[in-house]
């Protein structure tokens, strides 16, 4: 034992004396040599002979050199170490190639470093608050898929009827705006919560408390949470504000904490309002969401089987739910980003397709200097290297690459991700404010170090293989000027030119299906005419905003006001704009025999100010549109859209029937009859890639107080206008007559209806961009190895060419013969290419609109670009062969 | 003996540590030279290997602390290093021939008692 010890050690020390130890090796070499030759000399042999029988009799002085490296230290360590020395040396010795090979990694790596910074960030860090996987969502289950929404009574019974949870809250879908009022007005972003929601959620408080249950009971009075950040901004980091009273709305709230900084929620606050359920209410309206904690040690197996019991309860008091009404719980991280994996899953793939045609672009690079070096590597083997010697001397090399690579691919991802995050469309969750999210950490260093090295073997392997095993023979003789290719070699550079070519028709089709989908998304017409029209916010909430009268006086002396400033064609307003979502609520046909399915329908439904159609441009079909007659005193009335006339009226005039909508939905909703007395042209309200719903609008002056209340809670009122001039120079005059109007409320968000068209298709424009500039970085790379490889080739042929020709091949033929070359692999590559790409552009099906996943015009155009591109690229070779001088070519030798 | 077996012999793993142990116990300090003459004298030529193969197993030895080399001058005033066993070295001898010697004999009544091939 001891002397194994003995042995590490000395064999470890020999690791810093190498060069001592190497003198002494050769000392002692030479005199055995030299004892040897006196030998053979003294038995008669003249010093010639005795000096070649030495060398006889002592063997190969470089082989036991080496084996005596081998036995006197750690030989891997000391080789790693030359390797490295030696790789350095060699690549600054080419630094054409180094640069060449180094920046094409780095846009590779930088590419994917960047999109799995965000992939990161959204999908792979755990939520930021305390056991975040027992985190969960309640999910509404319906044939047509599960929503994360709910209602009061949906709330009561997940509460009362299960016992998996520790806590339950609710908490609105998105923040609303909150003014802030009382010295320089301001608009928030406030969250409604229940009580739970806190401890659920494991927020840190800096200061006082969150909500008691009291505090969020019905009429318990006005008290607010308020964030770590509004804290210092507005109040100064006040360490007194608990108990003071602030003005939201023109009413008082009393503070009751400040939450910490360290927490963060999705969606993001400026301060929480409790709910105040009231928890015996019937009101089914699904308005907000809920998540749950659960138990510790509970699976969340067995918090759905409670709730499914809980589902059959719901079902037997509310005789209105859908029969396959489910209730279900799933992890809230999967609910957060269930919207944005699909997309990060094809950035992911797209980009990874383009680091593989980068490393294909690499290997040909490294092949064509591996035959460059053939003479050197039957050297080293002559010289005793082995061939794993050899293979891994290349690997190195390959490691180093990639290792630049990496880094610069690691710099240019972090600037990348800032330029994604830029044009990202905004809506990607989990990234934090401007992205703040986003950013280095030790999963996304992993991960580019996890690139970098195995792009070293992916792109180093081949050519290190083809390398380690050299002919002795030939690669000795072959003279240092020109050196032949192997068959093989020419082989292996054709198949990476022509997965390369198929990878890039893969990524060349999806952005091509991605723009052809772009065009269409532009030809859709929304069915309103979104130039000159100016949109802005305005949240109007407490006490003197709690009947529907007031309100509606309001937009009347606000539209008198809008109407008469210079520029301003027409305004209206509404709760319910396009694009911004809406309520869908059902309602009965009154006339036909109840029970039948033709007596009940669904619709959207929202509400307008007269001049809302004015504005849109939005054609009266048949009766009349709004005006200021329909108050609350005149017959009650409702238009109908066109698609709703068609599919409920198929026959018939629906002019002058009488509907009722909202029946059983309890008092909030639920209304007289009402007649309708227009129909207005469709309009594509939820989404322009979606074919308009049933719509059902009303006048604001006659929607119920219950209805206004309602909506005025989460949803801020919409004022529009139609201008004459450019929409945003009218935006002094029309926020300083609304100002007037409404007794000093700010306006917000102020936008022009071409804007919000263009960010309701901002996702679908995004990814089109990326996708494209992936395809573009894909030919480019592509064009680049197809151009290399012939390039090359010819180089390599120059006598071969000289011969053709000298036996009377004409310079036509041979630029054909080239040119031919080059398309074969081409055309090889784009069939498979189509081929691959018949498959996999299933999996886009979902970001594509108005094309399909094999639309003909996509497979014959991408599929002539690129051969057009790569006619292109093997142009030049061949005019240069044709060019050759025989003569010249042939005296190479 | 047939003339088939008078090739030389492959030497068995760690047997050319234990001969190089030997001689310098029996002969004093040798250089490398020396130690491969008298390795191809003992063996009668049987052992034809390479002189230059000899240094590992110089290496080995040194590094467990059985040998030591030093440089010195032989009467040809050529210099040359000198290997020597220590003391560490001759205990592992002692211990490793009565191993050889052990293993030796099993061998030898193994292929006593099998029947003749």
């Amino acid at each position: 034992m001891m002397r194994y010890l003995r042995r590490a050690y000395a064999k470890f020390r020999n690791l810093f004396s190498n060069s001592r130890l190497e003198e002494d090796l050769d000392r002692e070499i030479a005199t055995h040599l030299a004892l040897l030759e006196d030998e053979f000399r003294s038995n008669g042999l003249i010093p010639y002979e005795a000096c070649l029988e030495a060398r006889r009799a002592y063997g190969g002085v470089e082989q036991a050199k080496q084996l005596h490296r081998n036995e006197r230290t750690y030989q891997g360590i000391t080789q790693a170490a030359q390797d490295i020395r030696y790789a350095f040396r060699q690549l600054r010795r080419a630094p054409g190639f180094t640069a060449a090979a180094v920046l094409t990694l780095a846009l590779g790596i930088g590419a994917n470093t960047a999109i799995f910074s965000v992939v990161n960030a959204v999908l792979l860090k755990p939520l930021s608050y305390p056991d975040p996987d027992r985190i969960v969502q309640f999910l509404l289950t319906f044939p047509q898929g599960p929503t994360p929404a709910a209602s009061v009574p949906d709330f009561h019974l997940w509460r009362e009827r299960t016992r998996a949870f520790q806590y339950v809250s609710a908490y609105d879908f998105d923040p609303h705006v909150v003014n802030l009022t009382g010295g320089v007005p301001e608009q928030l972003h406030g969250l409604h919560v229940t009580a739970d929601y806190f401890r659920l959620f494991g927020a840190p408080m800096l200061l006082g408390r969150t909500f008691t249950s009291k505090e969020d009971s019905p009429n318990a009075g006005n008290f607010v949470v308020i964030s770590y950040s509004l804290w210092k901004r507005r109040f100064g980091g006040d360490a007194n504000i608990v108990g003071k009273v602030i003005s939201l709305g023109n009413e008082p709230f009393t503070i009751v904490g400040v939450a910490s900084e360290r927490f963060h929620t999705d969606p993001v606050a400026d301060l929480w309002l409790p709910f105040q359920f009231d928890l015996n209410s019937s009101d089914w309206t699904h308005y907000f969401k809920v998540a749950g904690r659960l138990k510790p040690g509970i699976p969340l197996e067995q918090a759905n089987a409670q709730l499914e019991l809980a589902a059959n309860e719901a079902r037997r008091i509310y005789p209105l739910a859908d029969p396959q009404l489910g209730f279900r719980v799933q992890p809230l991280h999967d609910t957060i980003v269930s919207g944005v994996r699909p997309l990060l899953l094809m950035l992911g793939g797209a980009v990874s397709l383009v680091l593989l045609i980068a490393c294909a672009n690499v290997a040909n690079l490294l092949l064509i200097r591996a035959t460059g070096r053939k003479r050197e590597f039957a050297i080293r083997a002559a010289l005793g290297a082995s061939r794993r010697r050899i293979l891994f001397q290349l690997l190195t090399e390959s490691i180093l690459l990639s290792s630049a690579g990496g880094l610069l691919g690691l710099g240019l991802g972090v600037i990348g991700v800032r330029a994604l995050l830029a044009a990202s469309p905004g809506d990607i969750p989990r990234i934090g404010e401007n992205g703040t999210g986003v950013g280095l950490d030790w999963r996304v260093l992993v991960f580019t170090l996890g690139l970098s090295v195995f792009s070293a073997v992916l792109f180093g392997i081949i050519p290190a293989w083809g390398a380690s095993r050299p002919d002795l023979n030939a690669g000795l003789k072959e003279s240092g000027n020109r050196q032949g290719a192997s068959f093989r070699q020419n082989k292996v550079r054709s198949l990476l030119v022509v997965s390369e070519v198929s990878l890039a028709i893969v990524l060349l089709i999806g952005a091509a299906l991605l723009i052809r989908s772009f065009i269409a998304l532009r030809q859709v017409s929304p069915g309103f005419d979104p130039h000159n029209v100016l949109t802005m916010d305005m949240s109007l909430s407490g006490a003197r905003f709690a009947s529907t009268a007031s309100v509606s006086r309001l937009v009347r002396e606000a539209r008198r006001r809008l109407n008469a400033v210079p520029g301003v064609e027409a305004s209206a307003m509404t709760s319910w704009p396009p694009l911004r979502g809406r309520l869908g609520l059902p309602f009965i046909v009154i006339g036909r025999p109840l029970g039948d399915s033709s007596s009940t329908g669904d619709g959207l439904w929202m509400d307008a100010s007269p001049g809302y159609f004015e504005v849109f441009k939005i054609p009266i079909l048949r009766g009349r549109g709004l005006t200021e007659e329909d108050g609350a005193a005149a017959p009650r009335v409702v238009l109908i859209n066109e698609s709703m006339a068609k599919r409920y009226w198929p026959n018939q005039d629906p002019i002058g029937q009488q509907i009722i909508i909202g029946k059983g939905l309890g008092t909030k909703f639920e209304e007289p009859p009402r007649q309708i007395i227009g129909i207005v042209g469709d309009t594509r309200d939820t989404d322009l890639t979606i074919a308009p719903d049933p719509t059902m609008i009303i006048p604001e002056a006659q929607e119920s107080d219950g209805m206004t209340a309602f909506s005025l809670q989460f949803n801020p009122v919409i004022w529009l206008v139609r201008t004459r001039l450019e929409p945003y120079q009218m935006v002094p005059a029309v926020a300083e007559q609304l100002r007037q109007a409404t007794g000093g409320l700010p306006v917000g968000h102020v936008r022009t209806m071409d804007e919000v068209l263009l960010g309701s298709t901002a996702r679908q424009d995004f990814n089109m961009l990326l996708l494209t500039i992936f395809a573009a970085a894909a030919l480019v790379l592509a064009a680049i190895g197809i151009y290399g490889v012939l390039a090359y080739s010819i180089a390599q042929r120059t006598q071969e060419i000289g011969i053709r020709m000298a036996l009377g091949a004409d310079r036509t033929n041979i630029r054909n013969w080239v040119l031919r070359q080059g398309m074969l692999l081409t055309i090889t590559g784009v069939l498979i290419g189509v081929a691959a790409a018949f498959g996999l552009t299933r999996l886009i099906a979902g970001f594509l609109f108005g094309v399909r996943t094999w639309d003909p015009v996509v497979f014959i155009a991408v599929p002539t670009l690129l051969t057009i591109v790569a006619l292109l690229a093997t142009w030049a070779p061949a005019r240069r062969a044709a060019r050759l001088d025989p003569i010249q070519s042939l005296r190479l030798e | 003996m047939p003339s088939k077996e008078r090739g030389p012999i492959q030497l068995l793993q760690g047997t050319l540590d234990l001969i190089v142990l030997r001689t310098l116990f029996s002969m004093g300090p040798q250089h490398a030279y020396q130690i491969a003459t008298r390795l191809q004298q003992v063996s009668d030529r049987l052992l034809n290997l390479n002189q230059g193969t000899l240094y590992p197993a110089l290496v080995r030895l040194e590094q467990y602390g059985w040998i030591k080399g030093t440089w010195g001058k032989t009467e040809n005033n050529r210099e040359a290093k000198f290997y020597a066993i220590s003391k560490a070295g001759e205990k592992a001898l002692h211990a490793e021939t009565a191993r050889w010697r052990k293993m030796a004999g099993l061998v030898e009544r193994l292929l006593i008692e099998d029947p003749q091939p």
